[in-house]
């Protein structure tokens, strides 16, 4: 059946083209998300093979006290489903907060809180991951963090954007859905409802046609009798002349 | 899904639940976080052949259902079978969970919740 523009078949076929181009550019940063952590994971097994004495880039080397330098930034997208971004923030966080804080202390007070920050900065500034495993980091470990940034910052977002934006329009497809069988199952109510009415009128039609002719017939035959009466009179009435003039 | 911005204003971190390949990669990007002491909370899970289901189990609940810092948990294919009972009755917004291979598992399209929800939305 082909759609109208602005029938609720025609919203779903638009939902559904919507949804696919969204399940096609999921699929695409799927294999890219693959292909980045296969070179991560190569990266990290070849770091991990050249390694002196033993030493294995993992859990035992990680700082206890790490500080995440990318953290998320959700805003409102399309249709209010969220959009995830990743911003970097590892040279200034925790920077510049203390000194619009404290605008109004004295001057003493002022250097000895901007020390005191100064401080809590250096102890809570997220440093480079790479230098939990030592100054001379092998280049492959590099090219592995790399791998990973490029994971985090476009893929991962992209992904969970993705996600949301296709629960989305799943939901807006069921709505529509419901909303066309709900249409369908009225039209058709509407339509027995003619169909049934239509019948009871033929019903009525065809039982006044079935009464008419035996009316007719009744009509015929008193006339007829009629008829006959008249002319039996006549011949009554003439054999009488005949029999007067005689 | 209509979201409001009280919803995700305060989660800011991505937590991982993985093999230690894949944790030690994610965290090579900057993403670890061990919050102040003394709590000292962890933002990752490193997950061997040790670690029982019921511990995969708990770190899922703490970063899905306790903190409020946490917008997207990332857990490794193969890890999210463990507990997939609880991975498929989990329906909420935030945090949203995104599965990633492994360096021994490959992504199975097959296991994706979201295109297991593309097939459900098709009739099939």
């Amino acid at each position: 059946m082909a759609a109208s523009p602005g029938t609720p078949a025609d919203a779903i076929d638009g939902l559904l083209e919507r949804y696919l181009g969204l399940v096609d550019e999921y699929a695409r940063l799927r294999s890219t998300l693959s292909a980045l952590q296969a070179h991560v994971y190569q990266a990290i097994a070849r770091a991990n093979f050249s390694a002196e004495r033993g030493i294995r880039y993992g859990q035992e080397l990680y700082d206890e006290r790490m500080q995440a330098s990318r953290s998320l930034a959700i805003t409102p997208g399309e249709h209010d489903t969220p959009k995830f971004g990743v911003v970097y923030h590892g040279d200034k966080l925790h920077g510049s907060q203390g000194d619009e804080k404290h605008e109004a202390a004295s001057e003493a007070e002022k250097e000895d809180e901007n020390q005191a920050d100064d401080e809590k900065a250096k102890v809570e500034k997220p440093s480079d991951p790479l230098k939990w495993f030592g100054i001379l980091t092998p280049m492959t470990l590099r090219l592995a963090q790399g791998k990973a940034i490029e994971a985090v910052e476009q893929v991962i977002p992209r992904l969970v954007t993705l996600d949301a934006e296709m629960a989305d329009v799943e939901i807006r497809v069921r709505r529509a859905r419901k909303k066309r069988s709900k249409a369908e199952a009225a039209a058709l109510k509407q339509q027995q409802a003619l169909d049934s009415e239509k019948a009871a009128v033929e019903d009525e039609a065809a039982v006044d046609s079935d009464k008419d002719p035996e009316t007719a017939d009744e009509k015929q035959l008193a006339s007829d009798i009629e008829r006959e009466a008249r002319t039996e009179d006549e011949a009554l009435a003439s054999k009488l002349e005949s029999t007067s003039i005689s | 899904m209509s979201t409001t911005t009280a919803d995700y204003k305060d989660r800011q971190f991505l937590a991982v639940i993985g093999d230690e390949d894949s944790v030690t990669g994610l965290l090579l990007a900057g993403i670890g976080h061990v919050t102040a002491p003394p709590d000292s909370q962890k933002n990752f899970l490193v997950v061997d052949n040790k670690t029982d289901n019921a511990t995969i189990e708990a770190t899922f609940e703490r970063f899905t259902t306790e903190r409020k810092d946490i917008g997207i948990v990332l857990i490794n294919q193969h890890v999210a079978d463990r507990i997939r009972h609880r991975m498929d009755t989990y329906t909420a917004a935030f945090p949203t969970i995104l599965e990633i291979p492994s360096k021994d598992h490959p992504y199975d399209p097959e296991k994706d919740s979201v295109l297991r929800r593309v097939r459900r939305l098709f009739g099939e």
